[in-house]
């Protein structure tokens, strides 16, 4: 195996084996309840999903579409959307402290707030 | 560009657009956006050992684009295009250095620049920094995908006498 191949397999092997240990640290759950829904950078909404009532909401995008935001029983997801993947309603419920909901096609995230913005 | 060459890197694009929809029909492997197999860059990956770096850009961006239309997803061009175009000047570089017997690290590499094009454009479109935390599950995702990509354009490769030209 020559020289620059075995430099750049130790690379991808400490790459890979740091995303792994990344993507363990990232996934815990949250503890706090303050969601922060934020669309093209700029914070919306800002929920305490420990007093907020279940309903649901539509959010419109700047270029057209909508994302219906659905809160139950303190927790929040995006419950429908006419974005073409859909991926941010097969996101789910937002649960991790670190990885929001996204909705890429309407530049839409939610997330947990940081605790000294509440 | 000589006839045969233009055939070669049509029918491979084809190819290539045949691979997408049919990615496009399977289910999702996961909810994070960005997650997926990329069965397209086996050409991508094959092309850039066969073909030189202009003839395979040629062969990645009317894929992306016309890949588009196909999807009727045109909001998600501008994530493809930053992945496929990172990717494409990322393995063409590697090439230097990889020779073509060990095309799947190469791959592996080609999709972590390509999950790293994908993750840029999203923190500039959404502008919050806070998408940069699916950088790990895509890396992940993105070596075990460049892997097995790779591999099929490796076994491809081995099978095509070397071009005359």
């Amino acid at each position: 195996m020559p020289k620059g191949v075995k430099i750049v397999l130790v690379i991808t092997v400490i790459l890979f084996a740091a995303a792994v240990v990344a993507m363990f640290v990232f996934n815990r759950q949250a503890d706090r309840k303050t969601v922060e829904i934020v669309q093209n950078g700029e914070v919306i909404y800002t929920l305490d999903l420990a007093s907020e009532k279940d309903r649901s909401f539509n959010i419109d995008s700047p270029d057209g579409g909508y994302n219906t935001v659905t809160i139950s029983g303190g927790t929040i997801c995006i419950s429908d959307a006419d974005c073409p993947d859909h991926t941010c309603i097969k996101t789910g419920v937002l649960r991790s402290e670190t990885i929001p909901v996204v909705c890429l096609p309407h530049r839409l995230v939610i997330r947990f707030a940081e605790e000294d913005s509440q | 560009m000589r006839t045969k060459k233009l055939a070669e890197l049509s029918l491979l694009t084809a190819a290539a657009l045949i691979m997408f929809i049919v990615e496009l029909r399977l289910p999702n492997l996961s909810p994070v956006p960005g997650v997926k197999l990329g069965l397209a860059n086996i050409f991508t990956a094959y092309g850039v050992y066969r073909f030189k770096g202009k003839e395979v850009l040629l062969m990645v961006l009317t894929r992306v684009l016309l890949g588009a239309f196909f999807s009727a997803n045109f909001s998600a061009v501008i994530y493809s295009l930053a992945g496929a175009l990172l990717c494409l000047v990322g393995m063409l570089l590697l090439k230097r250095i990889i020779p073509a017997e060990y095309l799947w690290l190469c791959s592996i590499l080609g999709a972590v620049f390509h999950n790293t094009g994908q993750l840029t454009m999203a923190v500039i479109m959404t502008r919050t920094a806070a998408v940069l935390a699916y950088a790990p599950v895509l890396f992940v995702s993105g070596c075990i995908a460049g892997l097995f990509t790779g591999l099929c354009a490796q076994f491809v490769l081995r099978r095509i006498l070397p071009s005359k030209d």
